[in-house]
């Protein structure tokens, strides 16, 4: 299976940012905001990484979504260039 | 949108191998690995979740290519000769062939992701060389034993050989090369000892 019929068939985005959630207290903090989006299939941040990535699994690509979910928690969060 | 780029998931995988073949899994990080292989860090986020995600997945597959290698052309109702000799030749080929492979595979001893490598290859594996000493023993080609004498006596002189081929040298620091001559000569011994 070649990657635009894998694409096709699952319609997944994949988005990664960088954010300032560093610690175990900060990532239960947008937790429930993030949880709540039907849209986000699933979510994680590494904590170890100096710009605490963000990486999530969407059914849109809609990174200024994500981006203002975060911000309203009051962290920060920009989407992370390749 | 993007699409899987299978050229850059290569880079990543193998300078992710090198890395931590060259420097350990504790200096292994996400940022300098995108400085080696090329990338930026967002990419290799996009395939991976975090470091112990992309360990996890490429020391799997590097388990499944080794297993792959190791079974290849071999079948467990072989006679036990036959069978151990194309073992000898696969396990001879990849350690010869894949140094890096070997190297990392060393590095993971001791870690989380060893475990984790085992557990996917052993049902694979595990099936096709227990049935084939099974087979063996009831033929009564070998004795029942226990899998570490089995082992120790089937593999180990083999990758005393390697290892020796890979220092250069042997004992006393003679030179030494590997050859195909020299395995068969060591095979026909474990033969001996091992097949009633």
């Amino acid at each position: 299976m070649n990657a635009r019929s894998q694409n096709k068939l699952v319609m997944q985005h994949v988005l990664i940012f960088k954010t300032n959630i560093a610690t175990v207290q900060a990532r239960s903090k947008v937790a429930p905001l993030l949880d709540q989006q039907s849209f986000i299939e699933k979510w994680t941040v590494d904590m170890e990484d100096v710009d605490c990535v963000l990486r999530v699994v969407a059914a849109e690509p809609v990174p200024d979504r994500i981006i203002a979910l975060i911000n309203a928690s009051e962290y920060e969060c920009a989407e992370l260039e390749d | 949108m993007r699409y899987r780029d299978e050229n850059k998931i290569q880079a990543i995988r193998e300078s992710a191998i090198e890395m931590v073949v060259k420097d350990g899994l504790e200096n292994f990080g996400i940022n300098r690995l995108a400085k080696a292989a090329g990338v930026s860090p967002a990419t290799i986020y996009i395939y991976y979740k975090d470091k112990e995600d992309l360990l996890t997945s490429i020391s799997t597959e590097e388990a499944l290519k080794m297993t792959r290698a190791t079974l290849k052309d071999f079948n467990p109702e072989m006679g036990f000769e036959e069978g151990l000799w194309i073992q000898w030749k696969n396990r001879a080929a990849f350690s010869l062939d894949n140094h890096q492979s070997v190297n990392f595979f060393e590095q993971l001893r001791n870690s989380m992701y060893k475990e984790k490598m085992l557990e996917t290859i052993s049902h694979e594996f595990h099936s096709a060389m227990g049935s084939y000493v099974h087979n063996a023993v009831k033929r009564g080609e070998i004795r029942e034993m226990p899998l570490e004498v089995y082992w120790s006596v089937a593999f180990a002189p083999l990758y005393s050989l390697i290892k020796f081929h890979n220092e250069g040298r042997s004992l006393d620091g003679r030179k030494f090369k590997f050859s195909e001559k020299i395995m068969k000569e060591t095979f026909d011994c474990v033969i001996k000892g091992i097949m009633k």
